[in-house]
């Protein structure tokens, strides 16, 4: 079986020489789930934001789903893996002018040409799974954050991808919804599905992951199996962070 | 028997009294007020009840509706002008939204060709020839086809000029400058007397469509930049959003930037239609007889000259209802649009 994410030496540099990737390499295997730490400016999100092509690089390649990518950012390829691959922002991103099955609906409709009604029908399965279809009639502005993220995954996973993308999805919620939508992740995560989170959640990270991934300045520091990064991590840098973190 | 609650009476006696006449000068400054609005009140009353001679409106009504129309054939602009006024209570007293926006929308474009058709004439109508139409209807048509016309024009517009194609982006700010950087009354000049002049012989078109493509190129310039403002003003986080689910750059526009930015545009849109109809008067001066030009042909009529109070008067009266109508229309409208959307 041939790995869902590929990436070889990302490097992209901003104007002042500033490196927001350097040189990062990683591999995500069918099915496994991806965490990435790291301090806020290490260039996280941009790693993920290349997947899907939201984040051009300079140098490297990225082979996502067995399409290949280099720096050319190749639209029409990259208009074929956003087809395959959802993505769960920070700030859930909904549109605000479209109820929430409409938020749903709208791109099977018109990027895979389904049939509204059965795209309708997946839709409530879906905000079924995610435990807020009795929401489906109502706007994003009426919903809490944590529901609105929770429709932002149901909204991602419409398209049947076989990979989903997590940028920072619960940075943005309160407290006490932050849970709901790490449970939501969870249950993907058990039926199997491939994804690549970036979070601050250590206790999302230890259960749920295979792998953690450590960057710092654009570099990958260490990747290693949760319980190895947890509690003996390898490299005095993540034990700063990891430390960090507790305090915290 | 009676009670008559006299203490709200008592009350607002005394806050007047507290406001306005707590010491002499404030009093003064009162009383000089408060006779200046009577007599002007007076003096405006006695003049419409008294000293007006409303004869040549109450004569006149049907010129001023429906202009030189064949006052047998007048039943069809009636026709139209009634069917516009009833969709416009239907949609402020209407049934619930949701169902609204699938049909009305399809329903206020059909008042074009239908008004067209009315006026026209054609299969079973007798047709009538657009030098006969008038008054009140001729500057509905005026307004209603050049905003329907100017708003995805305007659109257009507003995409290309952010377009990231430097020619397209050039061309349209280009034409958004100049048209804002005319008159308007130049602008309409330019459609009644230069565009025969560039057309080959032998085509022809009606002066009341030239009347409506000038008016269309202002005010779709004016609209493009209303449009841009909206556009402007969608966080790119959106984009992305649709992005990521794969729509391409059309279906983006379509889908996502199109229905926001008209939604935030909307109060200046509507102050745009609002503006059109009264800039409709000014093809009085190019001899079209819409309604000032109704007015200023009465008042052309030995019988009623020197009149001009009059029908001044009364020509103000009708703009300000069917603007009244077109600002109450636009606030149903946003409040409904407004009512899912607390927060971007």
């Amino acid at each position: 079986m041939d790995p869902i994410v590929v990436a070889k030496n990302l490097t992209k540099s901003y104007t002042k020489g500033l490196r927001a990737l350097d040189n990062v390499s990683l591999t995500v295997d069918q099915g496994k789930v991806l965490v990435v730490m790291g301090p806020s400016g290490s260039g996280k999100s941009t790693l993920i934001r290349t997947f899907n092509g939201l984040e051009t690089f300079d140098k490297g390649e990225l082979n996502i789903l067995g399409i290949k990518v280099d720096s050319t950012h190749d639209e029409r390829k990259i208009q074929k893996i956003r087809r395959r691959v959802g993505m769960v922002f920070q700030q859930f991103n909904l549109f605000p002018h479209l109820s929430i099955l409409e938020n749903i609906t709208l791109a099977p409709v018109h990027v895979q040409k389904r049939r509204q009604i059965e795209a309708e029908k997946y839709g409530m399965y879906l905000l079924n799974q995610m435990g807020i279809d009795s929401h489906a009639k109502k706007y994003p502005s009426q919903l809490s954050g944590g529901e609105q993220q929770r429709v932002a995954i149901a909204r991602a996973l419409a398209l049947k991808p076989e990979l989903l993308l997590f940028d920072e999805p619960t940075s943005a919620l309160d407290p006490e919804r932050i849970n709901e939508v790490l449970d939501a992740m969870r249950n993907l995560a058990e039926q199997g599905m491939t994804m690549v989170v970036v979070t601050h959640e250590i206790g999302f990270a230890k259960d749920v992951s295979d792998q953690v991934l450590f960057m710092d300045s654009g570099k990958v520091i260490e990747t290693s199996p949760p319980n190895i990064f947890f509690s003996n991590a390898r490299h005095e840098r993540s034990r700063k962070f990891l430390n960090q973190l507790d305090t915290y | 028997m009676f009670k008559i609650n006299i203490n709200p009476i008592i009350i607002s006696y005394k806050k007047l009294r507290k406001t306005l006449f707590s010491n002499l000068f404030n009093t003064i400054i009162s009383l000089l007020i408060i006779v200046l609005i009577s007599v002007t009140c007076v003096n405006t009353f006695e003049w419409l009840i008294f000293k007006a001679d409303w004869k040549v409106v109450i004569s006149n009504l049907p010129l001023y509706a429906f202009g030189s129309f064949p006052p047998n054939e007048q039943w069809r602009p009636a026709t139209w002008i009634i069917s516009l006024l009833s969709l416009s209570i239907f949609t402020l007293y209407g049934p619930k939204w949701r169902w609204l926006r699938k049909n009305l929308l399809i329903l206020w474009i059909g008042t074009i060709p239908l008004g067209l058709f009315l006026l026209y004439g054609g299969v079973g109508l007798s047709p009538i020839m657009s030098r006969y139409w008038g008054g009140l209807t001729l500057t509905i048509l005026l307004t209603v086809c050049s905003s329907f016309l100017s708003l995805p024009f305007g659109i257009i517009l507003a995409l290309c000029r952010q377009s990231s194609l430097p020619l397209i982006q050039r061309l349209s700010s280009i034409y958004i400058d100049a048209m804002r950087a005319i008159p308007l009354i130049a602008v309409l000049f330019f459609g009644q007397l230069l565009i025969p002049l560039f057309l080959p012989v032998g085509i022809e078109i009606d002066r009341v469509w030239r009347a409506i493509f000038a008016f269309t190129l202002f005010v779709s310039a004016y609209i493009a930049e209303d449009i841009r403002g909206g556009l402007q003003s969608i966080p790119n986080t959106q984009i992305e959003a649709a992005n990521s689910l794969g729509l391409n750059q059309y279906q983006i526009i379509q889908f996502v930037l199109i229905p926001q930015a008209l939604r935030i545009a909307l109060p200046a849109l509507t102050n745009q239609s609002i503006g059109l109809f009264q800039n409709t008067s000014l093809m009085a001066i190019l001899g079209l007889v819409e309604l000032l030009g109704v007015g200023r042909s009465i008042l052309a009529n030995p019988e009623f000259i020197g009149q001009y109070i009059e029908v001044y008067v009364w020509l103000a009266c009708v703009y300000w209802m069917v603007c009244t109508i077109m600002a109450v229309l636009a606030r149903h409208l946003e409040q409904r649009m407004t009512i899912n959307q607390t927060n971007f």
